[in-house]
């Protein structure tokens, strides 16, 4: 049987037809796999670590201060000293220390031959004229940090002295990641264009910034480290959602990522790394004592005794971190056991001691103001519902300037901690601490029992109960009720290995990607 | 017109929606099995006899969220349409008489509204103004009033150019009496749809809103705020939006069924439809009768 000419021509046709059609697919499958192979391998099968994290407003660490932030920027900055995995101060840019005998000089010798990545000295000089400017540029966020400091000046090239107001042994901690990224002085010659711009000498320098987009790094082969830095490129994402951060990691789109503790549990099922990051956490509800109606004491007890850390526990950290009644974890050398449940939840308590300062329940009736919603301000606003204090949560995007100019009457605060204790301890109770939000109110004997804190080198034996003196002296402060503590958690592929567990902070010296 | 709109299937299925909706606005709360606003230890618990859509992050019945979550969630789209229907309509009849000045002004005010987005507009006036609801439909409504000015004034135009209008006014008739006359008659019928369709997105602005945290003040419970809490948890509970979003859906659907229903129902032609229908409902009647 001869198939007819029409029929051929059109079947003919139709597989032409077929071809091309299959051969267009083909071509836009391949130039689809194209494009995620050359996404995937955009550093050309060089390690590379892709972040997903909030992408950090500032890159100027003397205008992003001593918060979380400095996480991030440590990756374009080396710091004057580093913290070990007892959070001891070990040796950063500077190589080594000493105090002359008075305790109030400390001379810092720096490494030799160390540049900026923009070619310029990181001398004695260049850390002097770091210190000076975080000390004095008008909006510098470290500058209530440096208060210990009088005077900076060099010795050499390598040697920088550091003069004190008065005795302390905490500089070697201070001057670490959160507060001595040492920026380079030339581009700090336009604080806006390195706000943006990093300049640093830190394991990478940033190569893009898409700001609110992503950063893009590359290794630093002059960072004095840089033979134990076995990553080429990082890439940092802005984080996504919450609730896609475990699928994003599951899938490859990154390596590593900050995790809710509501996403611990769907993370372990997807096989994935979860990281629990000793640190020094520990979220608190503010109170303005000079502000009514906490210009009653009675009032500020009352709060003390209404609030149930264990709910906080069990509904914000899923269980992952602790109750704490100070700025300080349960066993850090500053935490105080001798004030360790001070106030317990004792709600009937609480209720008493609002009739005795004469306010019947629901008279009182606060804003507690926060920058976003969250589990623990619902949590506060039940609480202190339940003995007759009313609270609204109202949300504030710009919740920051209020808080930290002091205007607010209740509010709430996480802090990161700090590596030098006693800087939290000054940061919370001290007159101008920036998480004191009843400045310029400091406890009794607070002042005295920090000093003494301060002049006791840290290798003494009197240190730790010097020490915790002085959060027992903080800890009689109401401007601050301390809640939970909770460890920093990270999702990470396998393909990332073991990060180092020093508290708080994120060190890549040592940390390999696999291809 | 009820009674035209209860003559069609989807007029009936949109109206018994919408009562059962209205009617959780009203007793919502009361009927909650559970205070809304008490937390317990039981968190991210599955459906129980106790908790019949099981409890939220804080340990809260889920159920009773929902309920007393509607007065507010109701009252936002009616306070969105009110506000859209009195912005809108007034000057869209106005424009046809009041002369050439104020109709070039309003038009281009309408436009000006029709190119803004009114969800981030609404965003950035609870941010200026005080994140409530109140401010957030407020400015939703004057934002989504193009739609009534537009209907409104298309309808108006065509009745204001018919011989007996124009009779009218020569006769000496006042525009209040021309728009009570015959105005109305003609232009109610578009504006019914509007409104109807607007009612829609109306509750689909409020559940935005209340989703991405603006416009209530938290732990006030709201159709969209169940939902955008249920999304932080969905390892735990996968199952936890679907109550809220059948909600959600099934009220917006209503709107529009009932928007479709008042147009099929309004005009000649509606009419007609309707009559034809009734004839063959009462000959299937006499059919079966016989």
């Amino acid at each position: 049987m001869t198939i007819p000419e029409t029929i051929r021509k059109g079947t003919t046709m139709t597989i032409a037809r077929r071809t091309r059609w299959a051969a267009a697919l083909g071509a836009a499958l391949a130039l689809v796999l194209a494009g995620c192979a050359t996404d995937a391998g955009s550093s050309g099968g060089a390690p590379t670590l892709r972040w997903a994290v909030a992408l950090p407003a500032h890159w100027d660490p003397v205008v992003s201060g001593s918060g979380a932030q400095f996480r991030i920027l440590s990756l374009a900055y080396a710091s004057l000293t580093e913290i070990d995995e007892a959070g001891k101060a070990v040796p950063g840019l500077a190589q080594g220390w000493d105090y002359n005998a008075a305790g109030d000089e400390v001379t810092f010798h720096l490494r030799p031959n160390l540049t900026f990545t923009d070619g310029e000295p990181l001398d004695a000089e260049a850390v002097k004229r770091y210190l000076e400017r975080a000390k004095t540029q008008q909006n510098s966020a470290l500058f209530g940090d440096l208060t210990s400091i009088k005077e900076v000046t060099t010795r050499g090239e390598l040697d920088v002295v550091v003069r004190l107001t008065q005795v302390d042994y905490q500089i070697p901690l201070l001057l670490g990641q959160r507060v001595a990224q040492i920026t380079s002085p030339k581009a700090a010659q336009d604080p806006a264009k390195l706000d943006q711009s990093p300049v640093g000498a830190g394991p990478f320098v940033v190569t893009e910034n898409v700001p609110g987009s992503h950063v893009y790094l590359a290794k630093n082969p002059d960072y004095w480290n840089a033979a134990n830095v076995h990553i080429d490129r990082v890439e940092l994402h802005a984080a996504p959602d919450a609730a896609t951060v475990v699928s994003s990691v599951q899938t490859g789109v990154y390596d590593l990522a900050y995790l809710e503790p509501t996403q611990v549990k769907p993370a372990k099922a997807a096989g994935l790394d979860v990281v629990f990051q000793p640190g020094f956490n520990a979220s608190n509800i503010s109170i303005n004592v000079n502000k009514k109606p906490f210009d009653n004491p009675k009032i500020v007890d009352a709060v003390r005794y209404a609030v149930n850390r264990q709910e906080f526990v069990d509904k914000v950290t899923f269980g992952y971190g602790k109750a704490t009644d100070q700025p300080f974890p349960p066993g850090y050398i500053a935490y105080d056991e001798q004030s360790a449940n001070r106030y317990p939840y004792d709600p009937e308590r609480a209720r008493a001691l609002l009739a005795e300062a004469g306010y019947a329940p629901g008279q009182i009736k606060l804003d507690l103001v926060v920058p976003a919603q969250s589990t623990a301000a619902e949590i506060v606003e039940s609480q202190l519902g339940a003995v007759g204090i009313g609270v609204a949560i109202k949300v504030d995007p710009n919740w920051s300037t209020p808080f930290f100019a002091k205007d607010l009457t209740l509010s709430l605060y996480g802090t990161t901690g700090r590596e030098s204790p006693v800087q939290t301890l000054t940061a919370h109770f001290g007159p101008n601490g920036p998480l004191n939000l009843s400045t310029p109110y400091e406890p009794d004997g607070f002042a005295e029992a920090v000093s003494l804190a301060r002049r006791t080198p840290l290798e003494s034996p009197d240190y730790a109960r010097n020490l915790q003196a002085a959060t027992r002296a903080g800890l009689a402060s109401r401007a601050l009720v301390f809640t939970y503590s909770q460890p920093n958690i990270l999702v990470k592929s396998t393909k990332l290995s073991a990060l180092p567990a020093i508290p708080g902070q994120l060190h890549w010296a040592g940390v390999k990607v696999t291809p | 017109m009820l009674r035209r709109i209860l003559g069609l299937t989807s007029g009936r299925i949109a109206v018994g929606i919408l009562a059962a909706v209205a009617l959780l606005a009203v007793f919502g709360p009361l009927l909650a099995p559970q205070d809304p606003l008490a937390g317990s230890t039981d968190i991210l618990a599955s459906p129980s006899a106790r908790h019949l859509l099981g409890t939220d992050y804080l340990g809260r019945d889920v159920l009773s969220r929902l309920l007393a979550g509607s007065r507010l969630s109701v009252l936002g789209a009616v306070q969105v349409t009110l506000m859209a229907l009195v912005v809108g309509v007034v000057p869209g009849i106005l424009s046809v008489y009041l002369g050439r000045g104020f109709e070039w002004v309003t038009l281009r005010l309408a436009d000006t509204l029709i190119a803004l987005p009114f969800l981030v507009f609404a965003v950035a006036v609870t941010a200026l103004l005080g994140n409530g609801i109140p401010q957030a439909m407020f400015t939703v409504g004057i934002m989504v009033s193009p739609l009534f000015f537009r209907v409104s004034r298309a309808a108006t135009l065509s009745v204001a150019r018919s011989p007996y209008v124009e009779a009218a006014v020569i006769s000496g008739a006042s525009i209040a009496w021309i728009v009570r006359r015959h105005l109305w008659a003609k232009v109610l019928p578009p504006i019914a749809i509007a409104l109807a369709n607007t009612a829609g997105v109306g509750f689909v602005v409020v559940s935005s809103l209340t989703f991405l945290g603006i416009g209530v003040r938290p732990p006030a419970p709201t159709w969209g705020g169940v939902l955008a809490s249920d999304l932080g948890y969905l390892s735990y509970r996968p199952w936890a939006p679907l109550a809220p979003t059948v909600l959600i859906m099934a009220t917006v659907w209503a709107c529009n069924l009932l928007a479709d229903a008042v147009r099929d129902v309004s005009g000649e032609a509606g009419r007609a439809l309707l009559h034809t229908r009734t004839i063959r409902g009462r000959l299937a009647a006499a059919g079966r009768d016989a």
